[in-house]
């Protein structure tokens, strides 16, 4: 019998936390997930690196997308043995950044800056928001 | 909110580079929250005539997106406009700064140093 148990076991849950969906929020966003990855044990460069991933997934949805109806945005942490993920929550509609036809066009750079410091992007887009996951692996 | 200031150098060591260079010094955090200010004080000295200017980024220890294209922004309005220069400087030492403006691929729209003698040393040549 498939045990669905052991794979929850195997990905926890490790926190999670509302954010007021402000610029002024983005220095709690990025200690949040600085102290997430120090927690799960990487080190102080690949913390920065997550964290600045995290910053940029978080100015998006502070910039494009929306916040509940309470103001707030979402984020959580998952983690296994070998892969801690960050997952950015918001309630809007997905803006695609356009891609960079030039080097003085603005869109989309933030991605670029997130899939060059994390070792894996993902987007999750529907009727209910987007959410983007950011992971990063144990050396 | 992470800390982040700006200010205007009024006096700063040029070397053999004229009076024509305006220099910003910038430190902290520059993030979405940040980057407004960064803007209308550039904006500001482009407004008033600016045609060469120098950021020192020495103590700055993180520059997200929107604060690379305030640069960028900048760094173009000044080359277009004026035949002018945005250089910003960033020490050796500041790997992370450095590789986040690296990853980004801008260095054609401003000119990159790593210290003052180097910034002001190139532009005196620049002429």
């Amino acid at each position: 019998m498939h045990n669905s148990l052991d794979h929850a076991n195997a990905s926890r849950v490790l926190s999670d936390m509302r954010l007021a969906a402000r610029p002024s929020q983005l220095g709690l966003a990025r200690e949040y997930a600085h102290g997430a990855a120090s927690a799960f044990g990487l080190a102080s460069d690949d913390c920065y690196d997550f964290a600045y991933a995290v910053n940029e997934a978080v100015t998006n949805a502070v910039r494009h997308g929306g916040a509940d109806e309470h103001g707030q945005i979402g984020l959580s942490v998952v983690a296994d043995e070998n892969r801690l993920t960050l997952a950015v929550h918001d309630y809007g509609n997905f803006v695609l950044p356009v891609p960079e036809s030039d080097a003085s066009s603005h869109g989309g750079r933030g991605f670029v800056l997130m899939a060059a410091l994390t070792d894996d992007v993902q987007l999750s887009i529907g009727a209910w928001g987007t959410i983007v996951y950011l992971s990063k692996d144990r050396p | 909110m992470g800390f982040f200031y700006i200010s205007d150098d009024p006096a700063p060591e040029r070397g053999a580079c004229d009076a024509d260079v305006v220099v910003l010094i910038a430190g902290g955090e520059i993030d979405y929250a940040a980057a407004p200010q960064l803007r209308e004080r550039m904006a500001r000295h482009v407004e008033s005539g600016a045609r060469r200017m120098v950021l020192d980024f020495s103590q700055v220890t993180f520059i997200d997106s929107t604060a690379i294209g305030v640069l960028i922004g900048t760094g173009t309005r000044l080359q277009r406009t004026r035949g002018g220069s945005l250089t910003v400087i960033c020490g050796k030492e500041n790997t992370r700064v450095l590789r986040i403006l690296d990853i980004s691929g801008i260095d054609s729209l401003f000119e990159l140093e790593y210290s003052r003698e180097d910034a002001f040393s190139a532009l005196a040549t620049a002429g």
